[in-house]
């Protein structure tokens, strides 16, 4: 079994993201251009994305089970089928998010049906797991080099440029609600918010 | 475009996002995979690409193109099933017997992933699988048989 699921993790990991989808430019603001408190209203942008049911849901913890919430679910719930990702996130241990959430090039049109894009189906890792928590507390995970990947702003922005699943947040479909502002304007605050030097709310 | 089903090349003149399940049952006439919602919310038209269990009627016909298909038409012959389809029978399982292709090509992934699996695990993995009528306990025992015979083969 740990063979077969190297292997799926390895063919996941191996595959390149593909370019389809919004072209994002990362152009980071001069050294020393963005003030603090620019910084810091750059944040709360950032967080009013990061607490969106379009990427909190998959944002979840060491139970590996997604969210479903948001305006077309009334209630917070977890996602249906008994669905486990397993510590692979991948649901390589049961059954594999991309049984339902298939590789497709192209536009989501049909309502209440698993979203999906031209990559793996996935949660992102466990020490990014936000669903739930505060601005300060996602604050401090994400210019945290050991929960974020080992990224710093522009990378960071950079990964929101390479991670289709994140493009579709801006372009959901099927009458989900998009995530606010554009995959852009979110890159842009990222990258200001990192020049201003990661302000979060419990700085002195 | 070309696909590799039950171990046969096969061509068909499709567009590329009909879905699987429609290519599988209406233009090769294989309707041993059967249509519930359309939306993978049942897991009726469940079958295997690439040895993993997928719901045919969200995996775009482009996507599978170039993949190995195995439906419930290839996975034994009736003189020689497959230990799971043996198991189904020993336990009778099917009633109206809808869902069960489905439910049966859920049950060999399951058990090429997790050949000893808990309650919860087959609780986990065919919890996508539903069955109006009920026969979940049948399931769960028919899985715990074939995983048995498959160990010892």
């Amino acid at each position: 079994m740990l063979g077969r699921i190297a292997v799926i993790l390895a063919v996941t990991l191996g595959s390149p993201a593909h370019a389809e989808g919004e072209n994002v430019t990362i152009d980071a603001p001069a050294a020393g251009s963005i003030s603090r408190e620019e910084g810091m209203e750059a944040w709360l942008r950032i967080y009013e994305v990061a607490s969106h049911p379009r990427c909190s849901n998959c944002h979840v913890g060491s139970d590996n089970t997604p969210m479903w919430s948001g305006p077309s679910y009334g209630r917070a719930r977890p996602h249906g089928m008994n669905v486990n990702a397993g510590d692979s996130r991948i649901g390589a241990e049961y059954v594999q998010c991309s049984t339902c959430h298939a590789y497709r090039e192209g536009v989501n049109d049909m309502p209440h049906a698993a979203p999906q894009v031209a990559m793996n189906w996935q949660l992102a890792p466990v020490e990014a797991e936000w669903f739930g928590k505060s601005s300060v507390d996602i604050c401090n995970q994400l210019r945290d080099p050991e929960r974020n990947g080992g990224r710093d702003f522009n990378e960071i922005a950079s990964h929101l440029d390479h991670d289709l699943i994140l493009h579709w947040a801006w372009n959901p479909g099927g009458g989900r609600e998009p995530a606010p502002f554009s995959l852009q304007e979110h890159v842009n605050d990222v990258l200001a918010w990192g020049v201003a030097g990661y302000p979060c709310e419990n700085d002195e | 475009m070309r696909l590799l089903v039950n171990g046969e090349d096969r061509e068909v003149d499709v567009e590329d996002d009909m879905p699987l399940l429609w290519v599988l049952r209406d233009e090769l006439g294989l309707k041993g995979t059967k249509y519930g919602c359309g939306i993978a919310q049942c897991g009726a038209c469940t079958v295997q690409m690439d040895g993993v269990a997928v719901r045919s009627c969200q995996v775009p016909a482009a996507t599978a193109e170039g993949a190995d298909v195995v439906t419930i038409e290839g996975l034994g012959a009736p003189d020689a099933l497959h230990a799971v389809q043996a198991a189904w029978v020993e336990h009778q399982v099917a009633q109206c017997g809808y869902c069960q292709s489905g439910q049966i090509m859920q049950a060999v992934s399951l058990l090429d992933t997790n050949p000893e699996p808990t309650d919860d695990d087959i609780d986990i993995v065919m919890g996508g699988n539903l069955c109006r009528c009920g026969t979940y306990p049948r399931i769960r025992a028919a899985v715990k048989t074939a995983a048995t015979k498959l160990q010892e083969a």
